[in-house]
């Protein structure tokens, strides 16, 4: 055995075996309340959707970390292919599957079936999937997840009839830093995982982006990004 | 969304961590699934692989100790454990994993990251199921290796006009054309796509194709391109890593796989790429480096090969390190008890051990033993192999035995000019060039003479007598590619000219299958395979005509 010196602490390793093991007792933790939840009849005690929720929010923060740390170390690079928008949608809805079982918020999609657009599929489902999670706390009752045709881009929309974004997070540059405010549950990692993702979605001179606003549909947020 | 039904399949799952595996199987009974087998390690999958074909695997890549989910689908695929319409599915922690796990031909057909859950899970399978269906024509003709059916398939399909199946459709396309050595259709299905858009796996085709026109300098810059874009892009590695090797560049080869290494060093066949590369610019310290990386990753994988222990032995003869050396090859004994190959790789390299540590007994012993096994399994062996026995025996001072060796592999790689390089390097070190020079132009010219003349009678029309002269100069160089490619040459033109019949088609097709094992190249192969389908299709699509169902 070596000597543990910490000057050689292979941090990437680390981090990459904390994290899969995290996730291992993720998924450990997400199996055990499906186990409890059979137990209760239905109407269900509104603890196990906040259970779910939470585990949620933990797999999409550590998933960002990840990836947002591999790419400030320069190890990390899209897998550009072309899928169809319908297929992101769905990976999306089924990856809330359980969460929705739970909650009385309808999370409803509209996309054109011969939509196509050229990403990282499984990036960009992680990336909108926490705007929808995330869109859970702050909706009344219901979210839409879109997809469809803008100009030169897809523009995926995730829109909630709630009392929509605090005034200075609008007022934000799309991309900019979004401001961290301790103590509100909002770390804007979500936010700013979305936006840096998009802009390393290219097509010659053309940027993927994001942008927030309150001219939901209904009222309340609405977020888009916006691929090339 | 399809009610979930997975009543029909038959379900392996590849798991170590218990609560992970319950979890699994909970979920697929919650899909109806009835057969589920369930493993905990990888060798357990491959048994089980082998007992039964599975219609679903899910595979988790992490299986702590032993075989990872990687080597479990590299062997899968080697062995053919899978049939082509099975979902293999790799479980991994990480998003975006993928393009570090995934060597060239083992790709799965999907990751799925942890957590997830059964919707998640049925719809992953679903869409695989789907898209299997969709392109069960073409898959199934690839899987039986029947590339131009499966490319009249495919075409088939494009000309359907499915948009959201038209990209990966022309991907199909052009892998299936440059596996045919078809670079015209491939260049210009690569360049319809980049038209569209700038998709990472098109510019990699047209590295593919320059490669293959040996267009060394356009292939390098590609790939290079390429891999400033997609750094973590690791086909555009191995493939600049073969485009520098073409191009006389062995240093340069070597820093390419080692860049690749780095982001991802348990690929095993990049490892022994490495140690090759290595050891052959001499660089002896990376070279044992490398070598030692490849035994021990191939414990787990079905890439373990007795060529990586007699190459790290090798390393420790050169470095003065005898004694490593011989602990190397007893570990190759132990490794590989039985195997001829292994054996006479290891007798070879006792006896310049041996030498080198003035023992001469036992180095005439451990000679004895490799000319004996060279005897029984030589012409079995690899050709690498041979001309390291070459080497021995001159060095022993049994040029007899070298001739004899030298005399076989020219014979069979006549057609080989880099090889046939190779053995005159050997035979200059050992002042033996005017041999090995009088034979090669001795065997180039009974080749010649031998193909003048079968290409005069069958000019006659005497196609059974060319045919006859083809056969019997077979029997005498059963390895060299002119002749079995004339011989191919000759059945298709026999067919074509002079009408087909069954014997004449199953005939065809033993030679091209025999010429694909020689290694004649897929370019020139792949007309004629072309062509025997088109005959064989004209054959069948006349039938319904006259028998009209």
């Amino acid at each position: 055995m070596q000597e543990t010196d910490p000057q050689t602490i292979n941090f990437p390793g680390i981090l990459a075996s904390s994290v899969h093991d995290m996730k291992n007792s993720l998924s450990t933790l997400m199996t055990l309340i499906a186990r409890l939840e059979k137990m209760y009849p239905d109407a269900k005690p509104p603890e196990f959707r906040q259970l779910q929720f939470e585990a949620n929010r933990m797999n999409n923060s550590l998933v960002q970390l990840l990836i947002l740390y591999k790419i400030e170390s320069s190890r990390f690079s899209l897998s550009i292919d072309a899928h169809p928008a319908q297929d992101i949608i769905h990976d999306i809805m089924t990856q809330q599957s359980a969460l929705l079982s739970l909650s009385p918020v309808r999370l409803l999609n509209e996309c054109p079936a011969d939509l196509m657009c050229y990403c990282d599929n499984a990036l960009i489902s992680s990336a909108i999937g926490t705007i929808v999670n995330n869109a859970h706390r702050y909706c009344r009752e219901k979210i839409l997840l879109s997809a469809a045709q803008k100009d030169d881009h897809v523009v995926f929309c995730v829109e909630d009839d709630g009392a929509g974004y605090p005034d200075q997070f609008v007022s934000a540059e799309a991309g900019a830093s979004i401001p961290f405010e301790p103590g509100t549950g909002s770390t804007g990692l979500g936010l700013y995982f979305a936006a840096t993702l998009a802009q390393m979605h290219t097509n010659g001179a053309q940027r993927g982006f994001t942008k927030i606003d309150n001219n939901s549909r209904f009222g309340g947020a609405r977020f888009s990004l916006y691929l090339p | 969304m399809m009610t979930p039904n997975l009543k029909s399949k038959k379900i392996l799952i590849v798991e170590d961590y218990p609560v992970m595996r319950k979890a699994i199987e909970q979920m697929l009974y919650t899909l109806n699934a009835q057969q589920i087998v369930t493993t905990d390690t990888g060798l357990g999958a491959i048994s089980e692989m082998k007992k039964a074909k599975f219609d679903i695997v899910l595979c988790d890549y992490n299986l702590g100790t032993g075989k990872n989910g990687q080597q479990v689908l590299e062997e899968a695929k080697y062995h053919k454990l899978l049939p082509f319409n099975a979902v293999f599915i790799m479980i991994t922690a990480e998003q975006n994993q993928g393009m570090v796990l995934g060597a060239m031909d083992n790709k799965p057909d999907e990751y799925l990251t942890k957590p997830f859950n059964a919707q998640q899970l049925f719809s992953r399978l679903q869409r695989n199921f789907v898209r299997k269906l969709y392109l069960v024509s073409v898959e199934r003709e690839i899987d039986k290796g029947n590339f131009a059916l499966a490319t009249h398939n495919c075409e088939k399909l494009l000309r359907q006009n499915d948009p959201n199946m038209r990209l990966p459709l022309l991907k199909l396309r052009g892998e299936l054309a440059l596996n045919t050595g078809d670079l015209k259709t491939a260049q210009s299905v690569y360049q319809e796509v980049l038209q569209q858009r700038d998709l990472p796996w098109a510019r990699l085709g047209l590295g593919i194709i320059a490669f293959h026109q040996n267009d060394y300098e356009l292939a390098i810059a590609t790939f290079q391109d390429l891999i400033g874009l997609y750094p973590m892009m690791l086909e555009a590695y191995d493939w600049l890593a073969k485009a520098h090797e073409a191009a006389d560049d062995p240093q340069e080869a070597l820093e390419t796989v080692n860049l690749a290494l780095d982001l991802s060093p348990s690929a095993i066949l990049r490892q022994k790429k490495l140690a090759a590369l290595a050891d052959k610019t001499e660089n002896l310290e990376l070279a044992e480096k490398a070598y030692k990386t490849a035994v021990k990753l191939g414990k787990n994988s079905v890439h373990k090969s007795p060529s990586d222990y007699s190459g790290l032995a090798r390393i420790y003869v050169k470095t003065n390190a005898p004694h490593e050396a011989l602990q190397t090859l007893e570990e190759l004994h132990q490794q590989f008890a039985n195997e001829p190959e292994a054996e006479l790789r290891a007798a070879i390299i006792e006896t310049e051990v041996f030498q080198k540590l003035g023992d001469d007994t036992l180095a005439l012993q451990a000679f004895d033993k490799a000319r004996q096994l060279n005897e029984q399994f030589g012409k079995n062996t690899p050709e690498d192999l041979r001309l390291e026995l070459v080497k021995t025996c001159f060095m022993q001072g049994d040029h007899s035995t070298s001739e004899k060796i030298i005399a076989d592999l020219v014979r069979n790689n006549i057609d080989d000019p880099h090889f046939i390089d190779d053995i005159n390097k050997i035979c200059t070190g050992f002042n033996h060039n005017a041999f090995s020079e009088n034979l090669i132009q001795r065997t180039r010219q009974e080749v010649v003479t031998i193909n003048n003349r079968g290409v005069s009678l069958f000019k006659q029309g005497k196609v059974k007598e060319a045919l006859e002269v083809f056969e019997n100069a077979f029997s005498k160089m059963p390895n060299n590619k002119t002749i079995i490619l004339n011989m191919a040459k000759i059945i298709v033109y026999d067919i074509k000219a002079n009408g087909s019949s069954v014997e004449k088609m199953l005939n065809a097709k033993v030679v091209i299958k025999k010429a694909i094992q020689l290694g004649v190249a897929y370019n020139k192969i792949a007309p004629l395979q072309q062509e025997l389908a088109s005959l064989a299709n004209d054959h069948a699509d006349r039938r319904p005509a006259l028998a009209p169902e």
